[in-house]
């Protein structure tokens, strides 16, 4: 058993039959879709032609939302079709970011995650999905692709198909016959302030009810990406706007704060040789503690379903790198408190065991969410091999700039600030080639390009610029090199940690602007 | 191969330990069956499981929570094509969960457009009415107050008692927009002796009847596109028109199969765009190509000899216009080549902007298709033009030509696909002919002149005393809607005004009465429309009334059944009629009497099952399964009368039908009792087609007698937007206003929440090189001045129309005032409408769409602000003189909007409307014809009175 859709173009006459019998039979609200029509027009009068297109969950034979769900409530059947279980989902919206078809949504009633499942409940009862049934042309075929004898199976050995970008790997099991290709990739299609017959710019789903700035005239060009006119979307569904919005950039923050603090300490202490002081060597276990706590603050805070936040440990599915990442920051919360029990009741094996322990667990802390990240396979631009790097240096700049801070504050040795000065200003330059790096070096998708574009030149460019770039990194390496007392130190320091926090916001929000689907 | 998941350990004793929810426990509800055998899927559960169908609750799986349904069938309301839709009703808490496609309706075949779905959301409409009300305060000033059912009964049937005693039988009137109930309201109207049917019929296909009747006599056309091989559509049937999903279905599946299709339409609509040749014509000049591609045929020797010969009454033409020729086929051809030289494909690009080889190319796949060639208008064109019935007859003459007529593939009467039931009760026809419906200026009209209404009050013509709107919104949906408005509002001439509809409307807030009725599935009916080259009839049926009695809880009265008291037609005109009678002395009672039950007020069951019975191979079918007539429909919804019906018109005349006839040896013409009743083709006594000449009429007789000699044979008649009259330097063009949407109905969609997502504004498209040189960009606010107003809206700036076109969809841009209840929120702006002396009229929108609470929670997640612009509204009438169709189209000039102009603003002077009724009325050749007739015996015409009163005297 392995089920999957044909759409056939060559029928499809974009009725929305499909769209509403699909909101009637799974009770969808207002504002989202689990399947919908995309409407594209093309050339010129009077060779201009409209193309229909039906768009939904391609029940991918290598799903990546259900690799990166941490709590399986994304799951695919031996029947081949991938399911999703509401009961379970703790409304992380990672699978919107792993799936590269924008098939995904966030329910507003239940706050889940939610697509289309085949109508599996109907399967369950020798039943049809409600959209194949409803279908006037029978455009949508749906049945066993390892069954010969198949309708789906015949259709698909017999007529030219293709599917939305084979390159990612998951291996989609809706085919498309007659398929049009500006209608299957988003980025042939222009951004438009309204549609043929509907304005749907306000933002629903994650966003429901929050003013979103409608485009203005600019947002109006009639070019695809190479400037000549290609395709014009006149209908869509609306936009699901950006789901991860400040908590995840400030989760990453004080995960950076949490982990490049304690991973310095013991940098410092243990291959540097450079003694701490006792009340310097508190203040960073106990900021670091605090940050962490933070960290888990801001991830919960960015739940849908906050109260299920225990699941992500209860109902684990471990080859998520939610999953990963929460063990391992348990891991770094308990070697800390561990390493602070040990000074606190003086047992120095202990002490010292907790601290190459923590150090270790504050390192894979600090750069799992590369990991994270790069499972979020609908985001080609995080999925820079880079991207490691950055994390690992954003650690470091951070809990530096931290640390500097606390130096400041428990009046430290001067040979501290001497130690972290150039090897923050070192940081910062590192830090500034990577991004730089990043940004323009060559991308391995035009979908990464266009979110560096979004970055570079578009709307997170002032938030790049100037917060990241010149505020976050350029001025906290000038105060860095040119003003090395202490305190002016300590300004650069809580530049640099604003930076961090920037970078990561633009990082993170860039990818979520390009369109899926 | 369902999923049960399998927990971790961890996830095991945390769900032990109570840390979280056990999702492991058993699903809840009764047992499932499977309705496929061996693992397969099929589209529809098995019918002798739709007593006691269970399935699984959406929402909640993968969790198992199961649930029984009734699986009760009806027929969609939504347009008039009537599919079949399955209710799903809930056996626990008797409401309707969802509608589905019903397999055993043979038009539909279990597939429906979003609009079937979408019933449901009628159904749930927060904002409906629910209970009878009644106005209190002045008219249209929005206040509203709850009655009883019996309180509106006695109260109108008292009225209409009166009136009928004073022999004021021309003051009630019917006014229907989506008609329905086949043969119900010519009994009833019939049983009341009134001439009070009035339609939208005018504003909606009278043009493309009168082509198709001047030509055979029955004004609709039926493709069989199922076996064409060219299809050439005037219309949009892969989204929209009569009948959107069952034509869809068989134009595709004839494509599939090799078949062409051509599509002529200024706009590229979704059918245009799936179509292997889109003639983008300028409006109007539809005629001129249709002509030209019949010289192509005609030159090229393409035409259908056999059928031209026999079925044509080209004797007729070649006695008449060219009296002492031979009367050859042969010379036939060659004067009628001569006829249509000065058609050339060159003169067709001239006035169309189509290319002639392209014309010339579609003219040749048609003549090659032959009989298997089908063609449909219904509106489009011949609704949009001056002289546009002359669409459907030079696309009929195609058919003509090619002997597609009737044929498999090609393109039939509607009368051989639709049935009409034989009702219990006969009424004599009505001694009355109301002229305010029927005035003697437009003797060939198809039909009642339905807009002018406001006008022929306004000039005084008589007054209404009892009107009844019936799922009609005259003030939104026609021309002209502000003198509805006046006309509504003024109490001396219309007496009482009840408004039967299942939601409000811009036309019930000036109501005494709003009177709710059910939606598909919540009422009876029967259907039976033109789908395909079968007969079929529907069944709709109230679901909750049928669930209740198969639960053993019959109810007397649908509205009992129904949500709050939202009762159906069928049951409120029996109790009416049987009020306006009681005591039988007016002859009317006589009528509601049960065929079964003497003596007895007649029930509604009484009545179907009566119908049921007389359908010809119904009894026997359902005798098969042991069940009657009645529950057999009660059961599936709908039968196949007929299938695979051709050339009816070569039928034989049976002996009886004969006896008593005589032969007229010159025209073959076979009469009885001095009506024509068949003619002699090849020997053969044929019943041929309902026309004088009992074939098809090139030449048109009818139209010399009744003053039009020059559209004797088909011809071109340009338009009232033909492009020689609009200055594109100025800023005019021809506004194609009528294309609709696949997802909305008329007027009655704002309560659909799925369907008002998808489609909510309704921007005046505009060609990107018209819009260059005018100075517009997307999106821009323009002014669209119409002859008695203008309308404030946005540009879509595309490459989707033809230059000097404009185009703005009909359905969207509905309102409601402040005063009046919050309705069709989904789709209605609140506007401010001011009356600024004389007719001057403005409207303003105060507030566009905006979420709101309510107990659908959906209402808060509105996500769209933009509700339309009403363009209709700044429209003048524009009666065509033969047809009496409202052409459409407007000449309007486009500029940018003024200063403080708003979105959505409207303006209008109806001083100014009513003079341009004037103006086309002008344009008339009024009754009385031959023998002082007011309209030709043999036209149709629909509720047909005694035939006395034919005769102005």
């Amino acid at each position: 058993m392995n089920y999957g859709f044909v759409i056939d173009a060559r029928k499809c006459i974009g009725c929305h039959a499909c769209t509403v019998a699909c909101k009637s039979e799974n009770q969808v609200p207002l504002g989202v879709n689990r399947t919908w029509v995309k409407y594209v027009e093309k050339g010129t009068f009077p060779d201009s032609r409209r193309y229909f297109t039906v768009l939904r969950c391609n029940h991918c034979a290598e799903p990546p939302c259900v690799d990166i769900c941490p709590v399986e409530a994304l799951h695919r059947r031996d029947d081949g079709i991938v399911d999703f279980d509401s009961r379970r989902c703790i409304g992380c919206k990672a699978c919107s970011q792993a799936c590269p078809y924008g098939a995904l949504y966030m329910d507003p009633e239940t706050h889940t995650s939610a697509k289309c499942n085949y109508c599996a409940h109907r399967k369950e009862v020798g039943l049809k999905p409600a959209c194949v049934a409803i279908c006037p042309q029978q455009a949508i075929v749906a049945g066993d692709l390892d069954d010969p004898t198949s309708a789906i199976a015949l259709l698909v050995a017999k007529e030219q198909t293709m599917v939305r970008k084979p390159e990612k790997g998951t291996s989609p099991k809706l085919y498309y016959i007659n398929g049009d290709g500006a209608s299957l990739d988003p980025l042939e299609v222009s951004e438009v302030n309204g549609y043929l017959w509907s304005e749907q710019s306000r933002g629903v789903g994650h966003f429901a009810g929050k003013h979103v700035v409608k485009p203005g005239k600019k947002m109006l060009p009639s070019s695809g990406i190479d400037g000549k006119p290609k395709a014009r979307k006149v209908y869509d569904i609306p936009s699901k706007g950006v789901v991860w919005g400040w908590e995840v950039p400030a989760y990453v923050g004080s995960k950076a704060v949490a982990s490049g603090l304690f991973l310095l300490m013991f940098v410092l202490q243990t291959l540097l040789m450079h003694p701490l002081s006792d009340s310097l060597q508190w203040a960073i276990w106990a900021t670091s503690l605090l940050f962490l706590a933070l960290t888990g603050g801001f991830l919960v805070k960015d739940l849908d379903r906050p109260e299920r936040f225990s699941s992500v440990m209860l109902r684990p599915q471990f080859s998520s790198w939610l999953v990963k990442g929460g063990l391992t920051i348990a891991g770094f919360g308990a070697f800390l408190a561990l390493w602070g029990v040990a000074k606190y009741l003086q047992l120095p094996l202990l002490e010292t065991i907790s601290l190459w322990c923590g150090s270790l667990f504050a390192l894979l802390t600090a750069t799992y969410t590369a990991f994270l990240f790069g499972s979020a396979k609908g985001r080609d631009f995080w999925q820079s091999p880079m991207l490691l790097l950055h994390m690992f240096l954003n650690s470091l700049l951070a809990g530096g700039s931290a640390m500097l801070v606390l130096g400041v504050l428990t009046a430290s040795d001067p040979d501290l600030f001497e130690t972290l000065r150039p090897a923050l200003a070192g940081g910062f330059i590192l830090h500034i080639l990577v991004m730089l790096s990043e940004l323009y070096g060559k991308h391995p998708s035009k979908y990464a390009e266009r979110a560096a574009e979004v970055i570079l030149h578009g709307s997170l460019k002032k938030q790049f610029w100037y917060g990241s770039f010149i505020a976050g990194n350029v001025l906290p390496l000038l105060l860095c090199i040119a003003l090395p007392s202490p305190l002016m130190l300590a300004v650069a320091a809580i530049f640099g940690l604003c930076g961090v926090f920037y970078t990561e916001k633009v990082w993170i929000h860039a990818p979520q602007t390009v369109p899926l689907s | 191969m369902s999923y049960t998941h399998k927990p971790t350990v961890i996830e095991t004793i945390a769900e032990k330990l109570h840390l979280i929810a056990d999702l492991h426990a058993e699903g809840s509800g009764p047992v499932t069956k499977s309705a496929a055998v061996d693992g397969t899927q099929v589209n529809c559960p098995p019918p002798d499981q739709w007593d006691n169908w269970v399935e699984y609750d959406s929402k909640s799986w993968p969790e198992r929570k199961s649930k029984a349904y009734m699986l009760i069938p009806t027929a969609c309301f939504n347009c008039e094509a009537g599919c079949g839709l399955l209710a799903y009703v809930d056996k626990e808490s008797m409401t309707m969960r969802k509608l589905v496609g019903n397999p055993y309706h043979p038009a539909s075949r279990g597939r429906n457009c979003a609009k079937g779905p979408a019933t449901l959301n009628q159904i749930e409409d927060t904002d409906r009415v629910l209970y009878p009300m009644k106005r209190s305060g002045k008219r249209g000033g929005g206040k509203w107050d709850r009655v009883s059912w019996d309180s509106v009964l006695d109260d109108i049937a008292g009225r209409m008692r009166k009136a009928i005693q004073e022999g004021r039988n021309n003051e009630i009137s019917y006014h229907v927009g989506r008609p329905g109930h086949e043969g119900f309201m010519e009994w009833v109207l019939r049983a009341w002796n009134v001439d009070g049917h009035n339609s939208h019929t005018n504003v909606c296909s009278s043009g493309a009847r009168f082509g198709y009747a001047i030509w055979e006599g029955l004004d609709r056309p039926s493709p069989d596109y199922t076996n064409a091989k060219f299809m050439l559509l005037v219309s949009a049937h892969l989204e929209s028109g009569h009948y959107f999903n069952p034509h869809a279905q068989r134009i595709v599946e004839a494509r599939m199969k090799g078949a062409k299709l051509a599509v002529l339409d200024p706009r590229l609509s979704n059918t245009a765009s799936m179509s292997d040749y889109w003639m983008p014509s300028f409006p109007g000049s539809e005629p001129a190509i249709l002509l030209a591609m019949a010289k192509v045929i005609l030159d090229e020797g393409l035409y259908n000899r056999d059928y031209l010969e026999n079925w044509v009454n080209w004797k007729e033409y070649l006695q008449q216009d060219y009296a002492g020729t031979p009367v050859t086929f042969e010379n036939f051809i060659e004067l009628l080549k001569k006829e249509y030289s000065s058609y050339t494909p060159e003169f067709a690009e001239k006035e169309s902007g189509v290319k002639a080889p392209m014309i010339v190319e579609v003219a040749r796949k048609i003549g090659e298709a032959g009989t298997q060639f089908a063609t449909h208008v219904w509106r489009s064109a011949s609704s949009g033009n001056l002289g546009g019935w002359a669409v459907s007859r030079t696309l009929h003459f195609l058919n003509v030509l090619t002997g597609s007529v009737g044929t498999p593939g090609g393109t039939s009467p509607s009368a051989w696909n639709k049935f009409h039931p034989d009702v219990h009760a006969k009424p004599k026809p009505q001694t009355f002919w109301n002229t305010l419906q029927l005035p003697d200026e437009y003797p060939l009209a198809h039909f009642e002149m339905s807009f002018l209404l406001p006008h022929f009050l306004k000039e005084g013509r008589g007054k209404l005393d009892v009107y009844f709107t019936r799922v009609f919104n005259p003030v939104w949906t026609y021309p002209d809607g502000f003198s509805w408005i006046e006309a509504l509002e003024d109490e001396s001439k219309i007496g009482l005004h009840a408004a039967l509809t299942p939601t409000w409307s811009e036309t019930a807030y000036f109501a005494d009465y709003v009177l709710p009725m059910g939606h598909s599935a919540e009422r009876h009916d029967i259907i039976s429309y033109e789908t395909h080259a079968g007969k079929w009839i529907a069944f709709r049926q109230p679901v909750l009334r049928v669930a209740h009695a198969k639960m053993g809880r019959p109810v007397e009265y649908t509205w009992q059944a129904n949500v709050g008291e939202v009762w159906e037609e069928d049951e409120f005109w029996i109790e009416l009629t049987w009020r306006i009678d009681p005591d039988g002395s007016l002859g009317i009672k006589q009528y509601c009497m049960s065929p079964y039950r003497p003596g007895e007020k007649i029930t509604i069951e009484e009545y179907y099952r009566y119908i049921f019975e007389r359908v010809p191979g119904l009894p026997e079918t359902a005798a098969k399964e042991g069940i009657s007539a009645l529950e057999y429909m009660q059961k599936y919804g709908a039968f196949e009368v007929e299938s695979n019906v051709y050339k009816v018109n070569e039928r034989t005349l049976s002996e009886a039908d004969l006896q008593g006839s005589t032969v007229q040896p010159e025209t073959g013409l076979i009469t009885k009792n001095g009506k024509s009743v068949g003619v002699q083709v090849n020997g053969g006594n044929r019943i041929g087609f309902p026309t004088p000449s009992r074939k098809q009429e090139l030449y048109s007789r009818t139209m010399v007698d009744w003053k039009w000699p020059e559209y004797r044979l088909p011809v071109y008649i340009k338009s009232h937007v033909h492009q020689e009259i609009m200055n594109r330097s100025k800023g005019e063009f021809a506004l194609v206003p009528t294309f609709r949407l696949p997802v909305l109905i008329h007027s009655r969609s704002g309560n659909a929440k799925w369907l008002a997502e998808i489609a909510h504004r309704n921007p005046v498209w505009i060609n990107a090189s018209d819009a260059k040189s005018l100075g517009f960009e997307d999106g821009d606010l323009i002014r669209v001045n119409t002859d008695i107003g203008f309308f404030i809206n946005r540009a879509w700036v595309t490459e989707g129309i033809r230059p000097g076109v404009v185009a703005c969809s009909h359905h969207i841009g509905r309102w409601r005032r402040e005063q009046d209840p919050a309705a069709n929120r989904w789709s209605t702006n609140r506007v401010e409408i001011k009356r600024e002396g004389g007719g001057k009229w403005k409207m303003r929108v105060d507030e566009g769409i905006e979420a709101y609470e309510s107990s659908d929670p959906d209402s808060s997640r509105i996500f769209w602000s933009d509700g339309g612009v009403h363009q209709n509204i700044t429209f003048p009438v524009h009666p065509d003189p033969i047809s009496g169709m409202h052409c459409w189209h407007q000449k309007v000039r486009i500029e940018k909007a003024h200063e403080g102009d708003r979105y959505g603003d409207v303006f209008v002077d109806t001083d100014r409307s009513h003079q341009i009724y004037k103006e086309w009325l002008a344009m008339t050749r009024p009754a009385p014809g031959p023998d002082a007739l007011r309209r030709p015996l043999w036209m149709n015409r629909p509720f047909r009175p005694d035939e006395k009163t034919y005769y102005l005297k």
